[in-house]
């Protein structure tokens, strides 16, 4: 518990060393929407479109991007900080001294996991707050708790999905343009920018993952569209049973297999 | 004249040594010929929902363009050039700082620009040679025709674009030299540029004070002139006003890079933080 209180605590740390990095990810999911709300105006000339309000459930398609660049901070904090979270310390020349300490590893990527999910959570409560004042985005008391529930769901989840992202680091070293293109894969299948049954591939593809579940759930708590609580939290709870346990079985083989190979340190 | 060879062969050295780096992380280099694909087909598929099919008769109506699967890919084509300079050229003085050999390059009897140039170079080959796959492939998929007539002036916009998101770059790689975390900088005016340009939507639909900013910028003139020459899009200005802008702006921001990068680096001597982290 101290090891992992100690990791949170560090990487608070660092990140108040470069404080400009906190305003860039409580603003830039909201301006990567943007773009999609002034493409949105110039292909329908409004705001309502009937062809997404019969996928989408809504017409109105500014909350709903602007919903999932939200939530999709998760993702981005999931994948990239994760992720490069070993990169890191290999490049500030800490990796070895940490994987040598009388601690496993897992320890300490807990610690990293927790340190990005409470930071997410202060990101995504500044963006409601942003949304609520300028989109009119209704937040009322009682859709916090299913809320609250769902996102611990796809938090625990994308955190499996940390853990792969952290082995992907050390097997292949150079890491981050993989990540880049995960992250457009996530884009790409799940319903973050547009409803995914759009495209049959999309759809069956957007199943089995996790951030498909949450977006429908989180969507239809504060746009009021109709989803199934029950089936959404039973598939999330299935995904993340699955996930995790995977993913720290593939950290614990790579990191095994980079140990016994001496490639650890490698760049 | 010999200085100038000389200056040239460190610039070739560096296009070499960034080619050499990159061909040792073999799955990356793959991906990143991989990624502009994936990275498109979210907005056309935004666009198919939102219409319900491919062509918009309200975007025909504001620019004369009704497809829009190719009036955002042109749009998103060229701002791959931004990646050059915000990434690239951005990224090149933090990740020799975190290879530890920022020093030893520093050392090297070249001005610092020349290292900076040379991470250009090395991006505008690989960026070019992924927009030129992606190009074909997209417009041989989605059976996108172009007006052929005006490709010299095409290429012509192109270079001054992206001569002059070069001194972007240069300006970028300066700041980082003081404030470090280079990928913020990087993001964040990669982000402002890409919502002010015009990229999927006309400069019509911006409110007034974005399409003020959005006439300052490189990109806005690029894209505009290429989708006015290859898709007939109607723009408000002529093509002679765009070239004349966009010398104007090349002449400001390399100017503005250049200076802020030299700025920073001897400040940066000065202080004694070239190289901390």
């Amino acid at each position: 518990m101290r090891v992992i209180i100690e990791e949170i605590k560090k990487d608070f740390r660092i990140l108040l060393a470069y404080p400009i990095e906190i305003a860039f990810w409580i603003i830039s999911p909201l301006l990567w929407a943007i773009p999609l709300i002034f493409q949105g105006k110039a292909l329908i000339g409004g705001l309502q479109s009937t062809a997404f309000g019969s996928l989408a459930g809504t017409g109105e398609y500014i909350p709903y991007v602007l919903i999932g660049a939200i939530f999709s901070t998760y993702m981005f904090t999931a994948v990239w900080n994760m992720g490069n979270a070993l990169r890191n310390e290999m490049f500030y020349g800490t990796l070895e001294h940490i994987l040598s300490s009388p601690v496993r590893p897992f320890y300490i990527l807990v610690g990293k996991g927790l340190y990005n999910s409470l930071l997410s959570t202060v990101f995504v409560i500044v963006q409601m707050l942003i949304c609520a004042i300028f989109f009119g985005i209704s937040l009322t008391i009682n859709k916090v708790l299913p809320m609250a529930f769902f996102l611990m769901l796809l938090v625990v989840g994308l955190y499996g999905v940390g853990f792969i992202a952290a082995a992907l680091t050390l097997l292949i070293k150079e890491a981050h343009g993989i990540l880049h293109l995960f992250e457009y894969i996530l884009f790409l299948f799940t319903p973050i920018r547009y409803p995914v049954e759009v495209h049959p591939i999309t759809r069956t593809v957007s199943l089995i993952i996790p951030l498909t579940y949450a977006l429908v759930a989180l969507r239809g708590i504060l746009l009021g569209i109709k989803f199934d609580f029950l089936k959404n939290s039973l598939i999330l709870l299935g995904i993340d049973m699955l996930i995790v346990p995977l993913g720290i079985w593939i950290f614990m083989v790579i990191e095994r297999r980079t140990k016994k190979r001496g490639t650890l340190a490698h760049y | 004249m010999n200085r100038i060879i000389h200056y040239i062969r460190a610039i070739n050295a560096e296009n070499m040594k960034e080619w050499r780096i990159e061909l040792k992380y073999k799955p990356d280099f793959i991906r990143q010929f991989f990624a502009p694909f994936v990275y498109l087909l979210p907005y056309f598929l935004y666009g198919v929902a939102l219409l319900g099919g491919r062509f918009s008769e309200h975007l025909r109506s504001i620019t004369g363009v009704s497809d829009m699967i190719a009036y955002t890919f042109i749009g998103y084509l060229i701002m791959g050039f931004l990646n050059t300079a915000c990434w690239a050229m951005g990224w090149s003085l933090r990740k020799e700082q975190w290879y530890g050999t920022l020093d030893t390059i520093f050392a090297a009897p070249v001005p610092r620009w020349v290292y900076v140039a040379g991470m250009a170079a090395h991006s505008t080959c690989h960026q070019g040679l992924i927009m030129f796959i992606q190009a074909l492939v997209i417009t041989t998929f989605f059976a996108i025709s172009f007006k052929t007539a005006g490709i010299f002036l095409v290429l012509l916009i192109v270079a001054l674009m992206l001569i002059g998101l070069y001194g972007l770059g240069v300006l970028i790689a300066g700041l980082t030299i003081g404030l470090k975390q280079w990928w913020v900088i990087s993001e964040a005016l990669g982000t402002l540029m890409i919502v002010v340009t015009p990229i999927a939507y006309p400069l019509a639909v911006l409110p007034v004070f974005l399409k003020k900013i959005s006439l300052l910028l490189p990109t806005t003139y690029g894209v505009m002139g290429v989708r006015h020459l290859l898709l007939g899009e109607h723009i408000d200005i002529n093509l002679g006003t765009i070239f004349l802008r966009l010398m104007l702006i090349l002449v400001v921001w390399v100017t503005l890079g250049m200076g802020v990068f030299m700025l920073m680096d001897r400040y940066g001597r000065k202080k004694g933080f070239v190289s901390l982290y």
